[in-house]
Order: structure tokens, then C-alpha cells, then sequence
């Protein structure tokens, strides 16, 4: 018996589609869910904020797609090793924070010598982080070859705290950080 | 009968029976007339229930007054869900629109040619072309109906935003498409009615309006992914610069290219349909040359679109470097190892089908003993593009391997490898083409020795300053070796408009060794143009696919964010199987389309002459009863 010609074209966009969405199946499956908005607390320590600073750099603010931490090599962008001790010396008279915040609000404004600019804006769409937030990624860049000193009372030249007083230029690691401005009330929201 | 089933029956109908008469006399019982019942007058009077069902009316009237307007910013669509919805209309809509865009340009150009040569088979296989444009636009309207009502409905506050934002853009729209059915109507059914030119000037209208219909489009969905224009809070600042954002020229050029390469499959999946249903040589002779026009036209397209689509993704690593990591080395990166092998079947049926075709030529066993090499470059290029950087392994094996790269194939799994093997594929397939071109031919210039030297040299320096930048890719940070393929690309370009003109004059009064015998093809060359339309439709389905996903949780990228239940990124498992969905729901139309093409070529129905004629059918029962 001689199989019309329709039938078999039919077959054959059938079994055509059909290893496609096979091909499909073979890859890794995974769900990306949007990122979750984090809840900070206003008595939070500088333990948690290092916790919640790992978890945002994973998820919500997107650090480690592009990022690494201990990879050497031909990268795309820096290594996030040691970061802590490296950033003292990036800009004269910024600490660690204040070369923090400056990268992450503003990232264009100075390039790793050997990379090209791409980092975008944290505190905006689409990535968005809110201040606290953002403090809490630079307490988690700071035990990166350093001690973390963030608190949610720490202000920046991005980010005055409720009541805190602006940290001070050039000064030591940590140097710029914790001030007892009073803690604010209630959860510190996005 | 048989008494032992007299036996047995009798017992059987007498319970079917009693069966019956009971349901017969339930169904009479039930329907029997009774006196409805009804409550004493005094009881009427004294209960408050007419009362209480007034006032129950009144209170639901005053909420349904007192309710506020509120806008909603999605609704459901039954069973699949509406984001599935939407892709699959959209997804459909954008198909039959990249054919109807595309088949003109090719068709104008055939024709032309045949204007040009005086040609009349020129002129023919245009017409034949066009013939499948009319339903096909009828279907792109309506699909496209569908889905601007089904955004309404299921996405009514992005499509406001939307409309907010490019509103001065959708009156000439609409404008455009006007003109444009002008033009196709007047361009299919004016064939042969005008002089030629005035023909010829219709059909580049038509490529005009169309084009320009895709320009506008393509503004509204680049601004999804790319916006611009607008403030840090949406509102609409210049709408020329919301047209203009970083995504919308790359993409503009990479879809052009693109709807050439499919339409151009597609019209010749129907040249593979016809030659497999013809019934004389001279039909297996023209549709087997239109297949081969129509591949011809989709792999001549297909080899500059990994070009273009380097353009779109630089642009889009300029735009936001979160996207261009999200694509290729986020939730997207493994998408790309299903597009290899998508990208490698296609090279390699186009191939198949070009060897498969040097059989139609006397004389072309000098040609074809080197295809067994193309086919091993092809093959090795294949595996290399379809390595992945890293691999799924259990946690033992990651350990062993120190990662989750390969510790030998992983060096194939990246950039550097993947851009030579797609460089050297084009490269290779080049060369096919131009086996088959000269195929059956001997130049006979007087420096062809020289002219096939140099050919051979330009091809071997594309191929060796390819695979050199390639290995050059591993020893150099990513800034420089980003920068590399750009080489590659310009050497492999260069060689091919090169040796193609060095080509046109070499055979410009070739010696003829062998005649060219259309119509001598076997049958599966036609399922390799089939298979190649499939290959070509999934692939814009899937490219479709990351282009939108790629946006994740944002309606427009950083401006809408999608709060809807289908905010998610789905699984590319999920993602390939609406995309196979898709395709083939595609196809179930465009056979359709097929079907109507063809019926043109069909008799008309006669009455006297038709087998089911009652005239012949009297005629036969006289005939019998004669013999």
C-alpha cells in the first residue's frame, strides 16, 4: 500500500515539531519566579543585614549574573574576592562605603581599570533596590576581605539615614559608618 | 435456531422488556399533570416574603448604583490562561505576517528579472509566488484583530499604557494597511492587465507600505524591551525617541532578513507540495525549479541573519549589560544550545538538498566528490555550536570534573568556539552553493586558472583568520575578545561577496558539460524543502520566544512590572511545547492555504463532463444495458 503524499508531509510536520519540543525537554528546566520584596526590620543587626545582603545579591539585585566571587581568569566583570581591602584604594579619600554606594548608585562614574562599563543603576528599575536595602548588599561586599560595619543608621553621600550624621571621607574602613542615630520604628519596608 | 439460545434469549428479552415497561411507565408517572400547590389566601396575606424580596431588590439596586468604577488591570482567559493566549495569537499572527511581507519582495524581484530577460517562466513563477498572498493576508488581519482585542481584554492597563505612549503611531498604521491591501489586491489580480512597469511599480508599493506596516510595529514591542523617551516614571517625554530606543533598528533589520529567509522556505514547502502531487514532467519540471528558487532565497537570507542577530544582542548588552546577561548567561543561555541544533539542521538540510541537486546535472560527479569534506565541516561545526558550557551532572560527577564545565568539551561550550563554528557553517554552505553553481559548467576566460586560484585563496584566508581569532578568544579578556567576532564576521563577508564576483565573471560564457534536467529530483529533496520550512517556522517561534521573555516580570522592561499570575518565567520545556503548538497550528492553516493556492489550478466544475454527473451516470446505465 502507497502512502499519499499528504499523509506523509503531515507526519513529517508532525514528527518535526514533535523532536523540537523534544529537544525542549532534554535542557534544564527551571521556573524563574519574580524576586520577592524583602522585608527589613528596624532593629536588625549587622549580622542579619549580611544575611539578607547574600540573599539580595542572589536574587533581587541580580549582583552574582554578572558577578563572581573567588573566579579568576578572562572575566567579564570583577571579581568580588577581597573586594572590602580593594575598594579603600579605588578613589582617594572614599572608604569602602562610600566607593560602595558610588558603584552601586552610580556605576558609570568610575570603571575597573581593564573592564568596560555595563553595571546599571541598583536603586532604579529594573533591578530597584531601596536604600536599606543596598545597605545591606554593601554590609555582605564588606566581609569580602573586610569586617562588616553597616547599620541601618549609616548614611552615605546617597543616603542620609533618619537623624544620622553623613559619613566622613577618606577615613578608615568602618570608619564612616555607625552612628547612634535613633532606630526607626517598625519595619523598614521597600 | 439453535435451542440453548432460544434457551437463554427468551429469559434476556423478557428483562429487557420489564426493563422498558418501567421505564416507560416512570417517565409517565413523572409527567403526570398535578395540581400545583397553593397557600390559603390568609396565609398569602400574612407572610412577609413578597415584602422581603421588594426590599431585597431595592438594597441590591442601591449597591449596584453606589458601586465605584474600578479599573482592572488583567483578566483571565479560560482553560490555557491569557499569557498562553496571547503568545500563541500573537506567535501565529506574527507568521502569517512575515510571509505576507516577505513573499513580495522575492516576487517582485522574479518578476522583474523576467521583465528584464523576457523570460516568460520569470513572470510565471512570480504570479505563482503571489498567488498564496491574498488568504495569507486575510489571515494576518484577522489574527491580528484577534490579538489587539485579546490585549484589551486580558492586559487592558499595559495596553493603555501602550496606547499613551505611541498613540500618534497607530492612525498612520492603520493608513499603512489600508494602502497595503490596495496594493496586494491590485498587484495579484492586476497580473497581466498593466504594463509590466506599471505592474512592477504596484508590487514595490506594496513592499513599501508593508515594510513601512513593520517599521511601526516593531517601534511597540522594542519599546517593551528597550524603553526609551520617557521619564523615570514613564510618562512620555518624545515619542520619536520611544520609536527610536536601542532595539528597534537591529531588530527592523534582523526581521527583514528574517521574513525573506522564512517566506522564502515556506514558498518553496509549496513547490514541495505541488512537485509531490504533480501528475506530468512539466509540472515536476516548474515546481521542482520553484522550490529551488524559494530555498535559494531562504539560505541566501539565512547566511547574513547571524549577523544581524550579533547587531540586536550587542545593542541589547548596550541597553542594559542585565538583559544581555539574563539572555545569554541567565534563564535564557541554554535556550541557545536548542536554537544550534535548530541552526544546524537547518544548514546542514540546505546542504542536503543542494547535493541532493547537483543530481539534476549531467556531468556533476567531478562536483560532488567534494561533498563528503563539506559534510564533515559541517558535522564538526554542528557539535561544536551545540556544546553547552556547562553540563547537567550529578554531584559526584561535578566533583570529578572540577565544575560544572567539561574539562575538555567546555572549552567548546563558549563564545569564542561557538562564533568560529557558526563563521566556518556559513563558510561551508557558501560552498556548496557555489559547487552547485557550477555545476555543468567549465569557465572558459582565459585566467580562469588564475581567477580559481584566487578564489580558493580568499576562501582559505577567511577560513584561517576565523578559526586563528577564534583560538586568539581564549588567551584574551572578555572586553577584547567581545570585540573579535567582528573580524570574523568581516573576513567571512568579505569572502563571500568576493568570490561570488570573481564567480560571475569567471562563468560568464561557460562551456556547458552537462544540461540541467528540472524535475529530476527524488522525492525526498521536496520533504528536505518541507522539513526545512518546519525547521525555519520553530525557529522564529523560539527567537520569538526570548525576545519577549527575555523581559522577565516587566511588561515594559523597568517601567510595567507584570503582576499578573503569569509573572514567572516558565520552563523552556513548557516554552517549546507552545511553541511546537504553535508551529503546528501554523502549518494546519498555511496547508489550507495551500489547498486554496491550488484549487486555482483546478478545472472548473462541469456539469457534463463531471464523474458524478447524473447526464454521464444515465449515460453508463444506457451503455450497460446496450452491452
Amino acid at each position: 500500500m502507497t502512502v499519499p503524499h499528504s499523509v506523509r508531509i503531515a507526519a513529517l510536520v508532525l514528527a518535526t515539531t514533535a523532536f523540537y519540543g523534544y529537544v525542549g525537554q532534554l535542557v534544564p528546566q527551571k521556573e524563574v519566579q519574580p524576586p520577592q520584596e524583602t522585608v527589613l526590620k528596624a532593629d536588625m543587626t549587622t549580622a542579619d543585614m549580611v544575611k539578607i545582603g547574600g540573599e539580595l545579591m542572589v536574587g533581587k539585585g541580580l549582583c552574582l549574573t554578572c558577578h563572581t566571587i573567588g573566579k579568576s581568569g578572562a572575566l567579564r566583570f570583577p571579581d568580588l574576592e577581597g573586594v572590602a581591602a580593594r575598594a579603600t584604594t579605588r578613589i582617594p579619600g572614599l572608604n569602602e562605603i562610600e566607593y560602595f554606594a558610588k558603584s552601586l548608585y552610580e556605576p558609570d562614574s568610575f570603571i575597573v581599570p581593564g573592564f568596560n562599563p555595563g553595571m546599571p543603576v541598583i536603586n532604579k528599575p529594573p533591578i530597584g533596590l531601596t536604600d536599606q536595602e543596598i545597605l545591606c548588599v554593601i554590609a555582605f561586599l564588606q566581609t569580602l576581605g573586610g569586617t562588616p560595619t553597616v547599620t541601618l543608621q549609616t548614611s552615605h553621600a546617597y543616603y542620609k539615614a533618619p537623624g544620622a550624621t553623613p559619613a566622613a571621607p577618606g577615613g578608615a574602613p568602618g570608619n564612616a559608618t555607625p552612628t547612634n542615630a535613633t532606630p526607626a520604628k517598625g519595619p523598614v519596608t521597600p | 435456531m439453535n435451542r440453548k439460545l432460544l434457551f437463554v434469549l427468551g429469559p434476556v428479552t423478557g428483562l429487557v422488556m420489564f426493563g422498558a415497561v418501567v421505564l416507560i411507565a416512570t417517565f409517565l408517572t413523572n409527567r403526570e399533570y398535578k395540581e400545583p400547590y397553593r397557600a390559603p389566601a390568609a396565609i398569602v396575606d400574612a407572610t412577609p416574603r413578597a415584602a422581603g424580596l421588594t426590599d431585597e431588590k431595592a438594597a441590591a439596586d442601591a449597591t449596584n448604583r453606589a458601586k465605584p468604577y474600578v479599573e482592572v488591570e488583567y483578566r483571565a482567559f479560560p482553560v490555557v490562561g491569557s499569557r498562553v493566549a496571547i503568545w500563541a495569537v500573537a506567535q501565529l499572527h506574527l507568521l502569517f505576517a512575515a510571509f505576507v511581507l516577505a513573499v513580495p519582495i522575492f516576487a517582485v524581484l522574479i518578476e522583474a528579472i523576467g521583465y528584464k530577460t523576457g523570460d516568460r517562466r520569470y513572470d510565471r513563477l512570480a504570479h505563482e509566488f503571489t498567488k498564496l498572498l491574498s488568504v495569507s493576508f486575510s489571515l494576518t488581519a484577522t489574527f491580528g484583530a484577534a490579538l489587539t482585542f485579546m490585549l484589551i481584554i486580558l492586559y487592558p492597563k499595559f495596553t493603555n499604557y501602550m496606547m499613551s505612549v505611541f498613540s500618534p503611531t497607530f492612525l498612520p498604521y492603520v493608513g499603512l494597511f489600508f494602502a497595503e491591501a490596495f496594493f496586494l489586491y491590485t498587484y495579484y489580480y492586476g497580473w497581466g492587465k498593466f504594463h509590466p512597469l506599471v505592474h512592477l511599480f504596484l508590487g514595490i508599493g506594496l513592499n513599501v507600505v508593508g515594510t513601512s506596516i513593520m517599521l511601526i510595529a516593531n517601534a511597540w514591542l522594542t519599546f517593551m524591551m528597550s524603553p526609551n523617551g520617557i521619564s523615570d516614571g514613564g510618562a512620555l517625554i518624545s515619542t520619536w525617541d520611544a520609536i527610536y530606543n536601542f532595539t528597534w533598528m537591529p531588530i527592523n533589520v534582523h526581521r527583514f532578513i528574517a521574513n525573506v529567509a522564512f517566506g522564502g522556505s515556506v514558498a518553496a514547502a509549496y513547490a514541495a507540495f505541488k512537485f509531490l502531487h504533480a501528475t506530468t514532467d512539466e509540472e515536476r519540471a516548474h515546481y521542482d525549479w520553484m522550490g529551488y528558487i524559494g530555498n535559494f532565497v531562504a539560505i541566501i537570507a539565512f547566511l547574513p541573519l547571524p549577523f544581524a542577530g550579533y547587531w540586536l544582542a550587542k545593542e541589547i548588552y548596550a541597553y542594559s549589560q542585565t538583559l544581555g546577561l539574563t539572555m545569554m548567561g541567565g534563564a535564557f543561555s541554554w535556550l541557545f544550545i536548542i536554537q544550534a541544533v535548530l541552526i544546524g539542521n537547518l544548514f546542514l538540510g540546505a546542504n542536503y538538498y543542494l547535493w541532493l541537486g547537483m543530481g539534476r546535472v549531467e556531468g556533476a560527479r567531478s562536483v560532488q566528490r567534494f561533498i563528503k569534506y563539506l559534510l564533515i565541516a559541517i558535522a564538526v561545526c554542528f557539535m561544536v555550536w551545540a556544546t553547552p558550557r556547562s553540563i547537567i551532572a550529578t554531584v559526584a560527577e561535578i566533583r570529578a570534573m572540577g565544575g560544572s564545565s567539561h574539562p575538555i568539551l567546555g572549552f567548546l561550550g563558549v563564545m569564542s568556539a561557538k562564533n568560529t563554528a557558526v563563521n566556518i557553517l556559513i563558510l561551508t554552505t557558501f560552498m556548496s552553493f557555489l559547487l552547485y553553481r557550477r555545476t555543468g559548467k567549465t569557465a572558459t576566460v582565459s585566467w580562469a586558472k588564475a581567477g580559481h586560484a584566487a578564489q580558493l585563496l580568499i576562501f582559505a584566508s577567511a577560513a584561517i583568520i576565523v578559526i586563528s581569532l577564534g583560538i586568539y578568544g581564549y588567551f584574551v579578556e572578555a572586553s577584547v575578545r567581545i570585540g573579535l567576532s567582528v573580524p570574523q564576521v568581516s573576513s567571512v563577508l568579505f569572502a563571500m561577496v568576493a568570490i561570488t564576483t570573481i564567480d560571475v565573471f569567471l562563468f560568464r560564457r561557460p562551456r556547458m558539460t552537462g544540461d540541467v534536467r528540472w524535475g529530476r529530483m527524488p522525492a525526498v529533496s521536496q520533504y528536505v524543502l518541507i522539513f526545512i520550512a518546519v525547521t525555519f517556522t520553530w525557529l522564529m517561534g523560539l527567537m520569538g520566544y526570548v525576545r519577549s521573555g527575555l523581559r522577565q516580570h516587566w511588561h515594559v522592561y523597568g517601567v510595567i512590572r507584570d503582576t499578573s499570575p503569569d509573572a514567572f518565567t516558565p520552563t523552556l520545556g513548557f516554552a517549546t511545547q507552545v511553541v511546537s503548538l504553535t508551529v503546528l497550528l501554523f502549518f494546519v492553516l498555511i496547508g489550507f492555504v495551500f489547498w486554496l493556492a491550488s484549487l486555482h489550478d483546478l478545472p472548473d466544475y462541469d456539469p457534463v463532463h463531471s464523474p458524478h454527473s447524473p447526464l454521464l451516470a444515465a449515460d453508463g446505465h444506457k451503455a450497460e444495458r446496450s452491452s
